[in-house]
């Protein structure tokens, strides 16, 4: 899977969102996107497609 | 030795025979933060009418006169917690908070509130409204997070127990880095109520920070409303994961924890397991994306645009990231969590706990939290949330348990972590390896707390 890369996927989101961001905001956003996109991606690569996720997960107690 | 290095039972043991006034105690842990606070920043606000008014009227319970810090996560019924920042999204009061009531209830005495990571996303405490907390065993260095305060306001004997929360891994940190006992309970075991998340979160629990297992027990059963009571941790069956949470680690933390529970094993002539738990890593992703999901609920782009310029740069550069990741990332989430859940239940009927290191390197410094790894550099978050985020997203409970110092005399911490509700199973088996190490590790003290100043 080909990664977002920070250029595209930032301002992207926070114009369709309409967030604010000044210069500051972009370096450390970048920074975060920098660390946390490959492990996202990672996850989305996985295959869980026969995992239903639990309706109502209680994770006070082992899953039924 | 003086009343306030006694442990947490030991004070309440003291307090209950007539040996030691509570009155005297408490000043002399409002004298101590007063003294030490300056170099640790742990305790944010301190209230001593308030503190001595809950003395004057505290019930003969298991914990009574005994002081203790709450993280600055809940409310107080004259204080409305500020989760380390300058504003939250989410609205906050001042009000009875479940931990609050649970140690009421029980005798304690809140005698402040301990410091915490911004808005709680982070793991070293370098980053509060409050200013940075500092670890006891290197003033230089991060004393985890995100109950930094909690932390390090128990290992410099500021008092013997505190309140932390764990949302990935937050007490279990600070425990590591500080040379303490930190319990994540079982999710929905422990007082949650007043938490400005208790409605929506999945994932955050509050938990006992103490020098030991047994304090941990004693602090726990209050925050639980149940005795948590003591069991036999033999023939203990425990889980090794060969996985990067326990080969991508500081050589000289890999070895303690080898130590740590060869000695376990021997202890409770248990055995040891190598066992299989496939995507491991990418639990802690799913657990933030979890998390995320439920901690953007009061969340808008108008709020996010009107936030506080107080906040960090790096809490609201940080926020604004978190409200553009894609749903799809969060589904996924709760898939490999349903996946996770039932593989650990698989899983704990061969194994009793399973462990690894709690965090795969010593404390790093504030200034710079990186850790040096054998895969390279790292910012201490990428690192510790590999092998704490697990719990938190499938609800197990977890224990961090001191066994060792690094070259450096910095804490190393081993990682216990059972099916649900084995709680008092994780304290058995922490008690057991306090045993087997001769106690040397909860009983070590940091320098900062051996250079006690005089008052106390």
């Amino acid at each position: 899977m080909e990664g977002a890369a920070a250029d595209d996927f930032i301002p992207a989101g926070l114009a369709s969102m309409g967030i604010e961001a000044d210069e500051v905001d972009l370096a450390v956003m970048n920074a975060v996107h920098s660390f946390f996109w490959p492990p996202i991606l990672e996850l989305l690569e996985l295959d869980l497609g026969e995992v239903a996720p639990e309706r109502f997960p209680d994770p006070s107690r082992a899953p039924r | 030795m003086k009343a306030l290095d006694l442990g947490l039972r030991a004070q309440a043991a003291a307090i209950a025979a007539g040996d030691v006034d509570p009155v005297e105690l408490l000043e002399a842990a409002l004298a101590r933060i007063e003294a030490l606070n300056p170099t640790l920043n742990a305790v944010v606000e301190t209230f001593p009418e308030r503190s001595r008014e809950m003395l004057a009227g505290a019930p003969a319970g298991p914990l009574h006169g005994v002081p203790v810090v709450i993280k600055d996560e809940w409310p107080l019924p004259w204080r409305a917690q500020r989760f380390g920042a300058a504003e939250l999204m989410t609205p906050t009061a001042a009000g009875e908070s479940g931990p609050y009531r649970a140690l009421r209830d029980a005798g304690a005495i809140v005698a402040g509130v301990g410091n915490m990571h911004e808005l709680g996303a982070g793991s070293t405490g370098n980053l509060s409204y409050y200013g940075p907390c500092h670890n006891p065993w290197d003033t230089e260095r991060c004393p985890g997070g995100s109950s930094s305060g909690p932390g390090a306001a128990v290992a410099a004997r500021l008092v013997a127990g505190a309140v932390g929360a764990d949302g990935v891994g937050s007490v279990r940190f600070p425990a590591a880095y500080c040379g303490l006992t930190g319990l994540k309970p079982t999710f929905g075991r422990s007082a949650m109520e007043g938490h400005h998340m208790a409605p929506v979160t999945t994932t955050i629990v509050s938990g006992p920070l103490c020098a030991d297992a047994a304090d941990c027990r004693l602090l726990g059963s209050v925050l639980f409303g149940e005795e948590l009571a003591t069991g036999d941790a033999a023939g203990l069956r425990i889980g090794v994961v060969r996985d990067v949470v326990s080969e991508d680690v500081a050589p000289e933390v890999g070895a303690a924890c080898e130590a740590a529970i060869e000695a376990l094993r021997g202890e409770i002539s248990g055995e040891v397991r190598e066992v299989s738990l496939p995507d491991l890593e990418l639990s802690a992703v799913a657990a933030i994306l979890t998390i995320n999901g439920e901690s953007l609920v009061h969340a808008t782009p108008g709020g996010v645009n009107r936030m506080s310029s107080e906040l960090s740069p790096i809490a609201r550069g940080t926020l604004k990231y978190r409200m553009l990741l894609p749903a799809v990332a969060t589904v996924q989430a709760a898939r490999l969590r349903t996946a996770m859940r039932r593989r650990l239940a698989e899983l704990h009927e061969r194994v009793d706990v399973l462990a690894w290191p709690t965090v795969p390197a010593p404390a790093p410094l504030l200034q710079e939290p990186l850790v040096e790894l054998p895969s390279g550099t790292l910012t201490a978050d990428q690192a510790n949330v590999r092998g704490a985020g697990l719990a938190n997203l499938t609800g197990v409970p977890a224990i961090s348990v001191p066994v060792g110092l690094s070259s450096e005399g910095l804490p190393i911490g081993l990682q216990l972590q059972a099916a649900w509700g084995r709680d008092e199973l994780l304290l058995d088996a922490a008690e057991a390896l306090e045993r087997a190490n001769g106690r040397r590790w909860v009983e070590a003290r940091p320098p900062l707390a051996e250079a006690e100043p005089a008052e106390a």
